[in-house]
């Protein structure tokens, strides 16, 4: 397991699980962000990552991406 | 029969877009009661009875962002007769997912698929029927953007709101049933049966909110502790994987996906547009542009015959030429034969002071159209996510760029448009530090200070910029510190629409909302100041009786003036026309220069007001100037800007801080600047040095102390909370 910062773009990863428990995670797994989604990192910029699950772009910052473990 | 249909689905889902074309131009737009969410309501296009409220965009109906809250409490409270719910036909999974909360809340439900038209392009099938059946309730296919299938989907809704109780058909896996069905035997009878299921569900979840809003509250903490503990994660997280498995059996059978994996449009658009290297200077491009047509070509053409014909001399059409208004009205008021006194209120006062302000329509417009443009084609999420990373850094988010760039125009669309920042503290943060930035009337000021104390030097008009910008750094810094605005910034998540074009119809009617806004404005707040200015202005003891006087000298406005002025001797311009002039920039701020002309005794002035540069250059030092250029850049904005303050405050107690921070930072900065200057050139040592010296230690403070004990933003709902709906 790794947080998604560090996953390769393009790279097609597997939500294995979201670590904290607060209404930010809760907000990550309103927007699909559950364990077992499949998530593909599409650009980063300065750490804040663009990308793509369940068909949509997700712009979402370090701090939270960090949380995500693929 | 009135039948109220509810518009709810996700951000981006086409909902304003088929809310327009349903209703058409019959539409109210207002708040919702107590916060900034705007609350759009409109007649049915054919039919009289039939009221559809637009829902905020949203994810989910969980309690965690202000749209939420707003959209659930209404559907609780005011149970509309039908929800109809809009979903992304190329995303369906993720938009099923409200879809599943709203099923659930006893109210019949119709789903209109949308963007079917890029769902058939792409080659996806949706089987309707299943869809349908599975569900169990009405599902359409329509395209919102190309208008079809709307017709047929507003019949089914309004046919379906007869039926008026509705029951989810959805079930979880068996564990979590039989878990629901226990605390669904515990709640009591005051709760009608369809709604029962939203209730056991969000106990279960622990939803605070709703917890409150019910009489009997059963005890489930065992239940729910239970099932937390066989199931290894907590309630909330269980229920949202128990709906994105029920969604992925729905997508399975019912949705065929063609090329998967494939990069979208988008996708490749996005891989340039926010790459690393180049998505500072392709934003830096396209603000270029819309900053050089809005504010220099159209946008100044079209502004400066507002001002300088139809507002000026004479309309200059063509080739035609026609007396201005203030002629036009002159004239009329003159054929009627009124009184000096009223033709003066009416010329100078009415039409002088709103005609000021309307000549900034025109500019305004063009630039909306710009920014409606960039919003509804989605660059504009993108350039909140480009700069983010650097607003982080002094306590503002990547959204509260955007204001203060349009704040570099006009201060009022600029803080209309911090709209668009959900985070509350941000928000607040965004509308305080705005007008910090020098907007176009403050231009004519800079130009007066500089060509008058500087001898038009380069560096005067850069320097006020920076002073903005600094004024917004160190407010920010400053201001996150406090208990007001302590907490960790809120955690930047936000959807990335798909590019598209925008249709015309829509980026006019954003364009005329937000104008609109600013010409209402004119007519109420701006109005109502210029009377009471020309008043003051004009009136006074002249000759031992009061009356309307020759000379400004002796007007109220000069006393109150003489009054005010001691107030700015520290800042180095303690005398009374100052104090006029800065007081009169409040309704505009280049009614300063032109205040200075009237003052120095000058009928008409050019807008850099060069007929008065030697008589300044005799009152003032260049200490002393900048200082007051400094003041009049960062306190309290005209009163348009200060009308548009309230509105987006929604709050008087916000408005007073707001504007009495600008107040406060604008004179402590200017009381800085001078005071040090004077110590550092002459070595002018007074009492004054000692205020600014302590002023100096108390920003330093402000600036280096911890942070407060940062927690996650809690929304503040008390006005919010669902009332006790059942006690009745």
């Amino acid at each position: 397991m790794m947080p998604l910062t560090m996953a390769n773009a393009g790279e097609e990863q597997c939500i294995q699980r979201i670590t904290g428990r607060d209404e930010t995670r809760r907000f990550l797994e309103n927007l699909g962000f559950v364990a077992g989604s499949n998530v593909t990192v599409i650009s980063r910029n300065g750490g804040n990552l663009i990308v793509n699950i369940k068909n949509t772009r997700i712009a979402i910052d370090r701090l939270m991406a960090n949380r995500i473990m693929v | 029969m009135s039948v109220k249909i509810a518009l709810a689905g996700n951000p981006n889902s086409g909902k304003t877009t088929l809310f327009n074309a349903l209703t058409g131009s019959n539409q109210f737009v207002g708040n919702w009661p107590g916060v900034t969410v705007e609350k759009k309501e409109g007649k049915l296009r054919g039919y009289k009875d039939v009221t559809i409220t637009d829902l905020p965009g949203i994810y989910s109906l969980s309690p965690y962002t202000l749209e939420e809250v707003v959209a659930r409490n209404y559907l609780v409270n005011e149970r509309p007769d039908v929800i109809l719910n809009i979903i992304d036909g190329t995303n369906i999974e993720r938009n099923l997912y409200l879809t599943t909360q709203l099923a659930e809340l006893g109210i019949p439900v119709v789903v209109a698929v949308n963007m079917m038209d890029a769902v058939n392009k792409s080659g996806d099938e949706i089987d309707f029927h299943a869809l349908k059946k599975t569900l169990g309730c009405e599902v359409t296919a329509i395209s919102a953007l190309k208008g079809t299938g709307i017709k047929e989907t507003a019949e089914k809704a309004v046919s379906e709101a007869r039926r008026k109780s509705f029951t989810a058909v959805h079930k979880f896996s068996d564990e979590i049933e039989a878990v629901i069905d226990e605390i669904t035997a515990q709640i009591d009878g005051k709760i009608p049966e369809e709604q029962k299921r939203f209730y056991a569900v969000k106990l279960f979840e622990r939803d605070e909110k709703i917890l409150n809003s019910m009489t009997d509250i059963p005890d489930v903490s065992d239940i729910i502790a239970s099932a937390e503990e066989s199931m290894g994660d907590d309630s909330e997280s269980i229920i949202t994987n128990e709906r994105y498995n029920y969604i992925a059996s729905i997508i399975s059978s019912c949705c065929k996906k063609k090329n998967k994996n494939k990069l979208t449009v988008s996708d490749k658009i996005d891989k340039i547009v926010t790459n690393r290297w180049l998505a500072l200077p392709i934003f830096a491009a396209v603000m270029v542009i819309v900053y050089y047509v809005s504010v220099t070509t159209i946008g100044t053409w079209a502004t400066d015959w507002v001002n300088d014909c139809l507002f000026g001399d004479e309309i200059n059409f063509f080739g035609a030429s026609l007396p201005g208004i203030p002629a036009l009205i002159g004239g009329a008021l003159e054929a009627l034969g009124t009184a000096e006194w009223l033709n003066g209120l009416i010329i100078d006062g009415i039409v002088a002071g709103v005609g000021a302000v309307l000549g900034f329509v025109p500019q305004m417009l063009v630039l909306f159209i710009f920014l409606a443009f960039l919003e509804a084609c989605g660059y504009m999420a993108r350039i909140a996510f480009i700069m983010d990373r650097i607003f982080r850094k002094f306590g503002l988010s990547g959204k509260s760029f955007i204001p203060m760039l349009i704040g570099t125009g006009c201060g009022v669309p600029g803080i209309m448009a911090s709209r668009t920042i959900e985070n509350d503290r941000d928000r607040k943060m965004t509308i305080m530090t705005t007008t910090f930035i020098p907007c176009g009337a403050k231009l004519p000021i800079i130009a007066l200070i500089a060509g008058a104390l500087f001898n038009g030097a380069w560096w005067v008009a850069p320097s006020a910029y920076f002073v903005g910008i600094g004024a917004i750094i160190v407010s920010g810094i400053m201001l996150k510190k406090t208990r007001m605005f302590s907490g960790d910034p809120a955690p930047f998540v936000m959807e990335l629409p798909a590019y598209h074009m925008p249709t015309v119809g829509n980026v006019l009617r954003s364009m005329w909302e937000r104008g609109w806004s600013f010409i209402k404005k004119a007519g109420t707040i701006i109005l109502l100041s210029t009377i009471v200015l020309w008043f003051l202005q004009g009136f006074g003891v002249e000759n031992g009786s009061f009356g309307m006087v020759e000379d400004l000298n002796n007007s109220i406005l000069a006393v109150i003036g003489g009054i005010i002025a001691p107030i700015f001797a520290p800042l180095g311009w303690g005398d009374w026309r100052s104090a006029v002039a800065t007081v009169t920039g409040l309704i505009a701020k280049e009614n300063v220069v032109g205040t200075f002309g009237i003052l120095y005794g000058f009928a008409e002035i050019a807008e850099d007001g060069a007929e008065v540069w030697g008589t300044l250059a005799l009152n003032y030092t260049a200490l002393s100037a900048y200082s007051f250029l400094i003041f009049n850049l960062l306190c309290a904005p005209c009163f348009a800007a200060m009308g548009a303050i309230k509105r987006e405050m929604n709050n008087a107690k916000w408005t007073c801080f707001a504007i009495g921070y600008q107040c406060v930072f604008a004179y402590a900065v200017a009381m800085c600047v001078y005071q040090f200057g004077n110590l550092f050139t002459a070595g002018a040592f007074r009492i004054g040095t000692v205020f600014a010296v302590l002023v100096l230690i108390a920003f330093i403070y402000l600036l280096l102390r911890p942070y407060k004990e940062s927690k996650m933003l809690k929304i503040k709902s008390k006005s919010l909370q669902i009332q006790r709906r059942y006690e009745k």
